[in-house]
């Protein structure tokens, strides 16, 4: 359990040592896959291709300046309005071009990278963004705030919400609640140290209890679950009672025989965006039920 | 009657050894207390109600497995042929896929779906290769079941392109092979479903022996050869599809047990068959500890390590056989 | 004339949607103890004759009998301990070994839980030995040659404890030893054992020599049928075979010799 904890609290640290915005002055704008991004004048149409740097778009004040979106994009409301191009990675090149862009905003992964050679080939600027946790958004928001070239706005929104993480996050105390996320029940795929969901767990004072796990989601045995025995268990979605729940061989896990779901909705708990806090704070309330 | 004890000790004492091995750390004289009732709650719910289950579980998956694959290289009078050849994974996949994407609910929704869709794609392969009323002809069965499995595996690949739900992908994960879904129950209704058709197999394992020669030979050596083509391939797709619904797809036990037990005993199915169940059940069983200790907590698809395990013990057995 | 093995009156049969018969208002019969050789061109209906007569197919007009009953209403297993088969060609699978290969000539006497007792394995060695390969007992079945697996596969048919045996063209890819040790083994079963033979073959002059009787058919339907010297006249072979020939005496028996076109003209 000592391993779990400190891995949790590193997690933290690092959160709090990457957090600082402040805005390069000048020079080439490096993206996340260390790559130069060059713009003739700030982005004013805009291809956003994760729902993260959707929402971010929108909350820099970006948010009309944006043409294009996947279909998994829906925050904030607004966004829906928004052309989808379908999916956001290794998009449909053809549908991106159509909406005459002339930025075009990635998650940053290999699977990218044949769509972001062709738009070079197109002489459509591009540029990869890693925005999977908390420690990622103040980076990512200044960085799309230069591109779309408001970097002032950006970083006081970003001062503005590292006060409120910080003054709602709480490090996990050594008699924490012990939580399990499940991605999937059968075979049982567990959230481990590396997923946002994790994050906000950690910071509302609880402990993912496959920490260790330092990926963002694995296969595991039941009996792993079972043998570590977690306090509660959290849904993010479905029923507040889930199928599984139901089948025999999960009554072995206590917190599963004994009912112990913790319910949380909505897409603050599955990407990171200034709405983290509001996240931090909901669950802390939801768990509030399940003191040690 | 020697060869018989050898096999029977190698799979008791895989059997002793799987019981003891798992993510959770326990020592041997404490899953000996679990298993006679003497640890806390706690242990003995992990050592009597899900590795004990589970253990038991892929040995009798992994015996029909290899009873299946054994009997269906003789039926389509091809050494390539395996349990899932005949459409059948196709038809799970499907089954399952469907009843994710379209948010079927209920504890057993899945197991369900999938040996819904794999029944399906049984009766329509078994429809295509019913040639002239009442003959079965192999060969269109087998062309019956790789189209069918493939026209399954497609519409499976355009829900999961198409569907909004990405636990959808999460279908293919449980089709790879898993005995997660373990418990008394699962075993219980496993074992019951599958004595029937393991006890027709080795009814007809005389009549498996003259179909391996060919219909005509067989025919005029006495064997009732339509018949026989019949309960064959009805005993052995209703095994594999409950084997499907309830641990996944797990590849290579029923192809290369078969193999192995033909090298080492021959070619007379009423050894081979029996024998193919002892050895299939011992090998998933090594496969399913190695699974989940290897990487523990992370648990490797079984249908990964069966192959990790087979393909090479095989490739060693075939080399000296053929030598 | 012995117990009748096989019997057909006026059997004819016509593949479905085929415009005519493949078999045409046969009648003959196999009494035991004698060796009965049908010869005919491609496509005179041999094939489809013995599949009337082993009962795999039902004759569309007249009655195939095998042992006195329809042979198409046999069990096969009661059929397989009456008629041993041995077709032109057969490729076993998986690898088997000579004896065990034998073996399955005993299904039709065994249970689906017997186990193959004293009787059954000394039926077996019998047969091998009936055969003149018992010194292949241990051998593969696939390093046999073409003529030992042939006489492998005769000691099969031996096994099964038969009144009969059926050869369909047996030494149709035999070389021309091998294919005289089979004929030779199966006329001496038949005199020695009296059982019935049927033989399907496109060697005339070797039906003539081995045969009883030979039955010659012509487009689906018996040309002529009798003793040797009775069937295997210029006249009849001429226009079954559409081939000029000679047919000339040897020790007493009619054997024939096919023309070459400057012959003809002598």
């Amino acid at each position: 359990m000592l391993r779990h904890a400190s891995a949790a609290l590193l997690a933290v640290a690092l959160v709090g040592a990457c957090g600082s915005g402040e805005v390069p002055s000048s020079g080439p704008i490096i993206d996340d896959a260390g790559r130069a991004v060059r713009l003739d004048a700030p982005a004013r149409r805009i291809v956003s291709l994760s729902p993260s740097t959707t929402e971010l778009l929108f909350a820099i004040g970006a948010g009309d300046r944006v043409v294009g979106r996947t279909r998994w994009c829906a925050d904030p409301p607004d966004a829906l309005e928004v052309e989808s191009v379908g999916d956001g990675l290794d998009p449909n090149v053809e549908l991106i071009v159509a909406r005459r862009p002339d930025l075009v905003v990635f998650y940053q992964s290999g699977m990218n990278d044949a769509a972001i050679a062709q738009l070079e080939r197109l002489g459509i600027p591009t540029v990869s963004v890693q925005l999977d946790g908390l420690a990622d958004l103040a980076r990512a928001a200044l960085l799309l705030g230069q591109l779309t070239g408001d970097s002032a706005r950006a970083g006081t929104l970003v001062r503005a919400f590292e006060q409120e993480l910080a003054a709602v996050s709480m490090p996990p105390a050594d008699d924490a609640a012990t939580v399990l996320m499940l991605a999937w029940d059968n075979p049982p795929i567990v959230i481990g140290s590396a997923s946002f969901l994790s994050e906000i767990v950690s910071r509302a004072g609880a402990r993912n209890v496959f920490a260790d796990l330092g990926q963002p989601s694995g296969s595991v045995s039941l009996e792993a679950i079972a043998a570590r025995a977690p306090d509660v268990v959290l849904l993010t979605e479905g029923d507040s009672e889930p199928a599984f729940a139901g089948r025999p061989e999960w009554q072995v896990v206590k917190a599963v025989k004994e009912g112990r779901f913790v319910a949380v909705r909505g897409s603050h708990f599955s990407h990171p965006s200034f709405r983290a806090a509001q996240a931090i704070a909901e669950l802390r309330a939801a768990l509030g039920g399940w003191p040690r | 009657m020697k060869r018989w004890l050898a096999l029977g000790a190698a799979a008791t004492v895989v059997v002793m050894v799987a019981l003891a091995v798992g993510p959770a750390d326990l020592a041997v004289p404490e899953v000996w207390a679990a298993l006679t009732g003497r640890a806390d709650a706690a242990t003995q719910a992990i050592v009597r109600e899900l590795r004990l289950p589970r253990v038991l579980l892929a040995f009798v998956i992994g015996g029909s497995l290899a009873v299946t694959g054994a009997t269906l290289q003789a039926l389509v009078r091809n050494p390539l042929a395996d349990p899932y050849l005949l459409g059948l994974s196709g038809g799970a996949g499907l089954g399952a896929v469907s009843a994710i994407a379209l948010g079927v609910g209920g504890a057993w929704a899945v197991p369900f779906a999938a040996l819904l869709g794999a029944l399906g794609a049984v009766v329509l392969v078994y429809r295509i290769a019913l040639v002239g009323g009442s003959m079965l002809d192999t060969r269109v069965l087998l062309l019956a079941g790789v189209v069918v499995g493939a026209f399954a595996a497609s519409i499976m690949g355009a829900i999961m392109a198409l569907s909004p739900a990405p636990e959808v992908r999460n279908a293919l994960l449980w089709l790879l092979g898993s005995l997660d879904g373990a418990s008394w129950r699962s075993l219980g209704v496993f074992a019951a479903y599958a004595l029937l058709p393991l006890m027709v197999l080795y009814a007809l394992a005389r009549p498996i022996d003259l179909l391996a020669l060919g219909e005509e030979p067989a025919r005029f050596l006495g064997a009732d050869v339509e018949r026989t083509k019949r309960a064959l391939y009805v005993s052995a797709s209703l095994l594999t599809a409950a084997a499907v619904s309830v641990s996944g797809i797990i590849g290579f036990v029923g192809l290369v047990v078969p193999h192995a037990m033909r090298i080492l005993w021959g070619h007379s199915h009423r050894t081979l068959l029996p024998g193919a169940f002892l050895l299939g059940g011992t090998l998933l069983v090594v496969a399913d500890a190695v699974a989940r200790t290897a990487f523990a907590p992370l648990e490797l698809p079984v249908g990964v390590v069966t192959a990790l395990i087979g393909v090479p013990v095989f490739v060693w057995l075939v080399r000296r056989w053929a030598s | 004339m012995g117990e009748l093995i096989f019997e057909t009156r006026e059997a004819s049969y016509r593949y479905p949607a085929a415009h005519d018969d493949a078999v045409r208002a046969v009648t003959l019969a196999v009494p035991r103890g004698e060796l009965v050789a049908i010869v005919g061109p491609n496509g005179s209906g041999k094939t489809t004759l013995l599949r009337l007569l082993l009962g795999v197919l039902r004759p569309s007009d007249g009655a195939v009998l095998a042992g006195g009953r329809a042979a198409h209403g046999w069990r096969r297993r009661e059929l397989a301990r009456l008629v041993g088969v041995v077709a032109q060609r057969e490729e076993p699978v998986f690898p088997l070994r000579v004896h065990q290969a034998v073996l399955l000539g005993r299904y039709a006497h065994l249970g689906p839980f017997r186990a193959a007792r004293g009787a059954d394995l000394e039926a077996v060695e019998r047969a091998l030995e009936r055969c003149d390969v018992l010194h292949l007992r241990d051998r593969w079945v696939a390093t046999l040659s073409g003529g030992e697996w042939q006489r492998v596969r005769i000691a099969r048919a031996l096994a099964q404890d038969p009144q009969a045996l059926v050869l369909d063209e047996a030494t149709a890819n035999l070389d021309l030893r091998h294919e005289m040790e089979v004929f030779e083994l199966t006329a001496e079963l038949v005199r020695r054992e009296g059982l019935a033979a049927v033989l399907v073959t496109h060697h005339v002059n070797l039906a003539a020599r081995f045969g009883d009787r030979v039955i010659v058919l012509e487009e689906g339907g018996i040309a002529a049928q009798g003793t040797p010297p009775e069937v295997l006249r210029r006249e009849i072979l001429e226009r079954v075979f559409a081939w000029p020939v000679e047919v000339e005496q040897w020790r007493g028996v009619p054997q024939f010799v096919p023309l070459k076109r400057e012959e003809r003209e002598e």
